[in-house]
């Protein structure tokens, strides 16, 4: 037993000499971030090493509200994510349902276009899907060109398809032996019993959202509708701005994010393994 | 199950018509611009000047020749790393689960914008971190920006550092479905453990990590953010200029919507069909 | 008859310096980039003291955005542009070709002939098309050698006796020697073609001959220039660097000269206030002993976008920050943007040694290469030229490309590609 104790002891000292440091690499540009949104422009670009947080970041964060209106592009951020979040939940919940709950005719098609679209990169259809909008709809610069067209979203739909296809059959049945209707038995019943599911949905969908850049960064021209990180996208190569500013951006961008990962963690990690579900 | 196609197109409607009207028509009217010459007002018939350019253009075979460096390179590694970190994580001997947890998946939070500003600080030439910490171990400092390997590798490095900690989730949960009583029974058989990595764990996980392949293949053939805000454009000169940034400027910066969607379309075979293949190597290899 | 309005307009306004008699009002946006940006909003109280009505807002987006979002709003049938749009004259063409409709004609707001002429035709050409007039000249640029005197002493090199790259050579080891951490110059190799741009157009050559009809890269001249960087960058006197980091090298003293357009003047005194009396400024060197030392880099224009909706009053701005003696020279002094309005070269503040620039009179110095400036046309095909010529160089300097020539006919060959011209015999 002596011998079996001291290989576990080795193989944990194994573990971690290679963990620890890798952690530290991994933590580092995050660590960098918050240090820098804390430092005067002048002691980013000096020749001395600064690894600590100083005392800036109130400063950092007046200069760059002056630049940006920077706390308008993250309300302009919060309600798209969230209206699209909520939009998209519903979409795909829906679609989902109807793929998982029902034999019809086309389904095959359905679902192997679905899955097809999975494996085109979606750069294949931005450049089509720009000049519609904004050239023949005329809708550049409006909540609905921000929200609407990326709400087409393959994974989710599998995803939900998944979790209502777990559930047994009878719950559903039964419901419709009493003559309730279909959307009811979809509202009432599937979708509480999916409730895990959707938690863990609608954060990757809100963070998706959130992080967007290509897509706002071409159809929003106006500076009172601009999300923040095409905002702050667009501070990096202007000289005016103080790098210090843009790492507070930075963080604001982050920190939320960062707060949500590691408060709802466990449905954070089922949203990004349910990639991986069949 | 009884057929209900009403119902059934009742609760996918809203879905395939946002569908329809931003995926598939966008597909359908690129591919008619793609045989048009779009440079001069008005737009004319003229493939010559989108596919035909296509197959003879430096600039694009360089986008694509660095599209498949990075994929050659980057996405194998981080593969393997990712289920290296997965088994790690998995190890019933760590400590601080939470925040080794949290060092490797909190990356994947981090909005484009944000982490391409902090990368582009630590790794300036002159005043950054990373050249900083180099030069006090007596090395001489790197010219991130200026040399079109290290530019590269730095694009490498931070599409790695941002992706891994996902693919680890996901092989992770791919790891934790694996029954317990597997490994009891090898570890009964005394099967060492590097072993019972590569003839268990390994083989079990292959569906897994062939999806984690396809996913990062399509983020390669589309990768923008990075060589679009960390090296300046895909800057130095054309080094890192990958398919997706040729794209956008052929399409937003000079504005040849008939060529870009030429290219576009060239970017979205490419992807299938490597995919495919890996599919299928994956696949014939049981 | 309109015209004539405008032009009665103009003359009141010039007579009583005050509100003219059917005064403008409303909101204008304009967008612009760094000094640019700020030295429109110079103008805005001289603008408002005659347009008291006329709120103008200025947005600095960078320059890069500026391009990127005026095409992109253009290309949406002119969504979310503002009245006023600054153009840099050598990309300017590609919007007259691919949207001739998203812009005003200015004529049809009152910019007259005789107001056209008061600026020099290099400028002109590339905003003209027909009798459309898409923008108004704004600035040139010039191109000086700005340098640290305290520098240059210090390895005790004399910018005067610097007459030839070889010599900038030469010196700028020297610099580099007597004064440790500091590099001669910065070149934004990484992401931009300008150091080949000033070097050719000195040496009398561009992307494309002066009426776009042909592909000249690789003619002798520009070859020429193309050699001569690659000389200086194996010898280690320039590195790369992008605006940024050339703005930081020097403000943290590390670098000892800047080739740049006259417009660089303002840059340099607003972000190294401290460094007041430290700068000056030389003419280029040229590539033999009595060759050419004159060169222009950058010069903008003013367009008014076609939905503006409120033409007029963005008109009487543009035609006050550019089309008189007063704006131009209020960009000068504020932030060192160079006119191209030719009446405002006369002014006395040209005259005036400069406190920052140690005295110096730097705008004779800098004015005086204006007239020895070979024009260099952009044509609509500008960003694809340079965006090759951006790769090309950056393999060149890697030593991807045998002779320089070689680097230049792969270059043209490239671009002939892209556009379909033909290259120069």
């Amino acid at each position: 037993m002596r011998s079996k104790s001291a290989s576990t002891f080795r193989r944990s000292i194994a573990l971690h000499a290679v963990l620890v440091p890798l952690a530290i690499v991994w933590l580092f540009p995050i660590w960098m971030m918050v240090v820098f949104s804390t430092m005067p422009e002048n002691a980013i670009f000096s020749p001395n090493i600064h690894l600590i947080p100083s005392d800036r970041f109130w400063e950092n964060f007046l200069i760059l509200q002056a630049d940006t209106d920077f706390l308008r592009t993250i309300f302009v951020s919060v309600v798209v994510a969230l209206v699209y979040t909520v939009l998209s939940v519903m979409l795909t919940s829906m679609a989902g349902w109807a793929l998982a709950r029902y034999s019809f005719a086309g389904k095959g098609l359905v679902l192997s276009i679905i899955l097809g679209t999975l494996t085109l990169p979606y750069f294949v259809v931005v450049i089509p899907q720009f000049i519609m909008v904004a050239r023949d709809f005329g809708l550049s610069n409006t909540w609905f060109a921000l929200i609407v067209p990326p709400l087409f979203n393959s994974l989710g739909v599998l995803f939900m398809r998944q979790s209502f296809s777990m559930m047994p059959a009878e719950l559903f049945d039964a419901a419709r032996v009493e003559g309730v209707r279909e959307w009811r038995i979809f509202l009432f019943v599937g979708m509480p019993l999916a409730r895990p599911t959707l938690a863990a949905l609608s954060i990757i969908l809100f963070l998706a959202s959130w992080n967007n850049y290509l897509w706002p960064l071409l159809i929003n021209n106006r500076p009172d509708m601009m999300t923040a990180p095409v905002a702050l996208g667009s501070l990096i190569g202007l000289t005016k701005v103080s790098w210090g500013g843009i790492m507070v951006g930075a963080v604001l961008l982050t920190a939320p994010m960062i707060a949500v990962f590691v408060l709802l963690q466990r449905h954070f990690i089922a949203g990004i393994a349910a990639g991986a579900v069949k | 199950m009884r057929m209900r196609t009403r119902a059934a197109y009742g609760f996918l409607a809203p879905y395939l018509l946002i569908f329809a009207t931003f995926w598939v028509w966008p597909i359908i009217y690129s591919f008619y611009l793609s045989f048009l010459a779009t440079r001069i007002q008005p737009w004319s018939f003229n493939p010559a000047v989108t596919w035909g350019r296509l197959v003879v253009d430096p600039a694009f075979l360089n986008a694509l020749r660095n599209t498949l460096i990075i994929l050659v390179i980057q996405v194998p590694v981080m593969i393997a790393l990712a289920t290296l970190l997965a088994v790690l994580l998995n190890s019933q001997l760590l400590k601080a689960r939470g925040i080794m947890r949290f060092a490797f998946f909190a990356p994947v939070v981090v909005g484009e914008a944000a982490y391409a500003a902090v990368f582009r600080l630590m790794f300036n030439a002159d005043f950054g971190v990373i050249n900083k910490i180099i030069g006090s171990i007596g090395l001489p400092p790197v010219a991130w920006f200026g040399n079109p390997t290290a530019a590269m590798a730095l694009i490498m490095m931070a599409v790695t550092w941002r992706w891994v900690g996902y693919n680890a989730i996901i092989i992770l949960s791919g790891l934790q479905a694996i029954p317990q009583d597997v490994y009891e029974a090898a570890t009964l058989d005394r099967v060492s453990k590097p072993r019972q990595f590569f003839f268990i764990t390994l083989p079990l996980l292959r569906p897994i990590i062939l999806f984690c392949v396809v996913l990062s293949i399509i983020g390669t053939m589309q990768l923008f953010a990075e060589p679009f805000l960390i090296t300046n454009r895909g800057g130095p000169g054309q080094a890192t200029e990958t398919l997706g940034l040729f794209l956008y400027r052929q399409g937003f910066t000079v504005l040849n919507f008939g060529y870009a969607s030429a290219v576009a379309y060239t970017i979205a075979a490419l992807a299938i069909l490597i995919s495919l293949a890996n599919l299928w190597l994956g696949r014939s290899a049981k | 008859m309109r015209m004539t309005l405008g032009r009665a307009a103009l003359a009141l306004v010039l007579a009583t310096g005050s509100a003219p008699a059917f005064a403008q009002s409303g909101e204008i946006t304009v967008w612009s980039w760094n000094v640019a940006a700020s030295s429109l909003e110079s103008t805005i109280e001289g603008f408002n003291a005659q347009y008291p009505d006329v709120k103008v807002t200025v947005q600095d987006l960078g320059n890069q955005q500026v391009f990127d979002r005026t095409l992109a709003g253009c290309a949406a049938g002119g969504a979310g542009l503002p009245d006023v749009l600054s153009i840099e004259n050598h990309e300017a063409e590609i919007f007259w070709a691919q949207f001739p409709d998203c812009f005003t004609n200015l004529k049809e707001l009152g910019y007259t002939e005789e107001i056209a002429a008061g600026f020099p035709d290099f400028k002109r050409v590339e905003l003209e098309v027909g009798d459309v007039a898409y923008a108004m000249p704004w600035d040139s640029g010039p191109v000086v050698m700005f340098y640290r005197r305290d520098f240059y002493e210090n390895a005790g090199v004399d910018p005067e006796e610097i007459k030839t790259w070889d010599d900038f050579i030469k010196a700028g080891k020297a610099v580099a020697e007597a004064n440790p951490g500091v590099v001669m110059t910065r070149a934004d190799f990484n992401g931009d073609t300008e150091w080949f741009r000033m070097l050719a157009n000195e040496q009398g050559c561009g992307f494309f001959s002066s009426d776009g009809s042909e592909i000249t890269v690789n003619q002798p001249a520009c070859v020429a220039a193309l050699e001569t960087v690659k000389k200086m960058y194996d010898a280690g006197i320039i590195t790369a660097a992008d605006w940024d980091e050339k703005i930081q090298a020097n403000t943290a003293g590390t670098v000892a000269s800047q080739l740049y357009g006259g417009w660089y003047e303002g840059t340099i005194r607003s972000t190294s206030p401290d460094l007041a009396g430290k700068w000056g400024v030389y003419r280029m060197p040229s590539v033999t002993e009595d060759g050419p030392r004159a060169a222009n880099l950058g010069g903008s224009s003013l367009a008014i976008a076609n939905n503006s909706d409120n033409e007029e009053a963005a008109w009487a701005f543009v035609n006050y920050a550019l089309g008189t003696n007063e704006g131009q020279v209020t960009m000068l002094r504020e932030y060192g943007l160079v006119p191209s309005l030719l009446s405002a070269l006369d002014d006395p503040y040209m005259q005036e040694p400069q406190p920052y620039w140690d005295g110096q009179k730097v705008w004779i110095d800098i004015l005086g290469t204006l007239d020895q400036v070979v024009p260099s046309r952009g044509t609509p095909f500008f960003g694809d030229a340079d965006g090759i010529m951006n790769a090309v160089q950056s393999q060149y300097l890697n030593d991807g490309f045998d002779s320089a020539q070689a680097a230049a006919d792969d270059a043209a060959n490239q671009i002939a590609l892209v556009t379909g011209l033909p290259i120069a015999e």
